[in-house]
């Protein structure tokens, strides 16, 4: 790409929670827009063009954007509404760099958010299964209750989920033990992010293993919970950034990229070739990347990492994948202590997806965490104390097939 | 605000569900059960076996129509454990779903695994082999799951 971006801001609507019953869509995006504005000295008037999204269906309204534009200043302006399912907030993030990285914008904010209280989740992902389902009834499967068909779904999402546990933890050669370890750690991190939905100060493994068994080796403490909650970015190209001069506390986008590979976990109709928790497509995407961003050992010039785990098992196995650690090593560097706040590879601060999950906003959450880390304005007690020069956020959505990768750092790329 | 249910009775008209996902690959898998043979496709370039077989290689992008019979023997892969039925009662005999690599494919097959005592002794790599209904008609449910074949 031709020109340097910057993320100057990210706001918040407030703390995530499960329900806002008080409030509707338009309500809940603009104190994110607000807040993103508000910590700049930049007007309403000067963002040049939007890029939103949210989870499609899950929400119960498809083209949210037509009635929110208003209210987050869109109107007569650009607006690009992208929805890529769980990685949706990192696509829009993408989609607003290349808007300013393009140079046919300076200014550009980008939006994430989901009001799950409004609709419901499972009749979403009911929405996006069933027509494979009935495709499938023209096959005579066992019909047979919970031995048939819909034992095949073992629970849900966390039931495809479960089969990409079991292949990580038997490669890894750890247990279940590690999985509530790993899930008591982010939500005491999020005890202390003020915005963290599930905060739980002090939480421990015993805590987690104390939760029933969803589908096995998930429990219900490994899982992510549904949150109501909006983030608001602002982008500005290298220019313009000095212009405003606004070069100190920023975060400047140093490499991204995204990738698919075949959709995985049982997807019997279409003879699925990848193991789930292989993420073949995620060391590539993260390889790419890293030579974008001039990176040549990720493990030394990348200081912490937010990724996106829908359940706690995924804590470990993507650090591995982005090449943050050996293979099979996380269980052995979570039990060290090396990817608490304070250690030596701090690993989702902000208390991760498994303690707060938006759906369209948490990919993009994990990219303003990101952002927040790298300028240092990450409040709460989540801060992590040592220098930071590079951070990698990731993504992923789809049945695991689709994944995205993004490295913010301290200086831009010498162009 | 008070909490409201509402009820709202409507019908759906499932009849628009009468396509089919690649079709020729479930076709020929389901004609292949109904004589107790598990039927897949090769790519003729790199050499990839699909089960159940699609008409073109994903990872080529080019067509293929080499059917050929595989193994009725595997390596389980992944699994996972139903310890309640879909009611969310706990039953005796908890229902595990599995996905299986049958010797010399390339893709998992997805099934109900039997032949354990303790689900905890379940290891991936365990080496498991095909059931079969006594009666086959030509459906899915003619596989009626992978038996482990080691202890």
């Amino acid at each position: 790409m031709k020109r340097n971006v910057a993320i100057i801001s990210v706001g918040y609507n407030g703390r995530f929670v499960s329900k806002r019953p008080d409030i509707n869509i338009p309500e809940l995006i603009q104190p994110a827009v607000d807040t993103a504005i508000g910590k700049t000295k930049l007007k309403h008037d000067q963002i040049e063009a939007y890029v939103v999204g949210n989870m499609h269906t899950f929400e119960g309204i498809n083209q949210p954007h037509l009635w929110a534009s208003d209210h987050f200043g869109g109107s007569k302006k650009p607006v690009m509404r992208v929805a890529t399912g769980g990685s949706t907030g990192a696509s829009v993030y993408q989609a607003a760099y290349y808007h300013v990285a393009s140079g046919m914008y300076d200014v550009v904010m980008a939006i994430g958010w989901e009001k799950h209280d409004e609709g419901d989740a499972q009749v979403g992902l009911m929405g996006i299964l069933l027509p494979e389902a009935f495709s499938l009834f023209n096959f005579g499967p066992d019909m047979s209750e919970d031995r048939g068909v819909a034992g095949l779904g073992g629970g849900g999402s966390t039931g495809g989920a479960a089969f990409q546990a079991m292949s990580y933890l038997t490669k890894a050669h750890a247990g279940i033990e590690h999985i509530d370890r790993v899930a008591a750690m982010m939500r005491s991190n999020a005890a202390k992010n003020p915005y963290a939905h599930l905060q739980q100060p002090g939480c421990t493994e015993a805590d987690i293993a104390k939760t029933p068994i969803i589908s096995y080796p998930l429990r219900y403490g490994h899982t992510c919970p549904t949150s109501c909650g909006a983030i608001a970015m602002i982008l500005v190209s290298e220019e313009k950034a000095k212009k405003f001069g606004i070069t100190d506390r920023v975060a400047w986008v140093k490499g991204l990229g995204s990738g698919a590979s075949d959709a995985t976990t049982g997807n019997i109709i279409e003879g699925q070739i990848t193991d789930p928790a292989e993420q073949y497509m995620c060391k590539v995407v993260a390889k790419k990347v890293y030579s974008m961003a001039g990176i040549k050992d990720p493990r030394k010039d990348i200081q912490v990492a937010e990724v996106y785990s829908g359940f706690s098992h995924q804590d470990l196995m993507w650090p591995e994948r982005l090449g943050l650690v050996d293979e099979g090593k996380s269980p052995e560097m979570l039990d060290k202590g090396a990817f608490a706040i304070d250690g030596e590879l701090p690993l989702n601060p902000s208390g991760g997806v498994t303690s707060t999950n938006a759906i369209g906003a948490s990919a993009m959450v994990r990219v303003g965490e990101a952002a927040l880390q790298v300028m240092g304005l990450a409040e709460g007690g989540h801060q992590v104390q040592r220098k930071i020069e590079n951070v990698v956020a990731h993504g992923w959505g789809g049945l695991f097939q689709f994944v995205t990768v993004t490295v913010l750092g301290r200086t831009p790329v010498k162009k | 605000m008070a909490q409201e249910t509402r009820i709202i009775e409507n019908t759906w008209d499932l009849t628009a569900y009468q396509w089919k996902i690649e079709s020729d690959a479930l076709d020929l898998f389901v004609k292949g059960l109904k004589d107790k043979k598990i039927l897949g496709r090769k790519c003729p370039q790199c050499g990839t076996v699909y089960v159940p077989g699609p008409t073109y290689c994903r990872k080529c992008f080019r067509d293929i129509d080499q059917v050929v019979e595989v193994s009725q023997e595997g390596t389980l892969d992944a699994f996972t454990v139903n310890l309640a039925d879909v009611k969310g009662t706990i039953v005796e005999h908890p229902y595990i779903t599995c996905t299986v690599k049958l010797d010399g494919t390339h893709s998992f097959l997805m099934g109900v695994l039997e032949g354990w005592t303790d689900w905890r002794s379940i290891k991936e790599g365990m080496r498991v082999k095909a059931v079969w209904k006594d009666v086959t008609q030509g459906a899915l449910a003619d596989l009626s799951h992978f038996q482990l074949t080691e202890k």
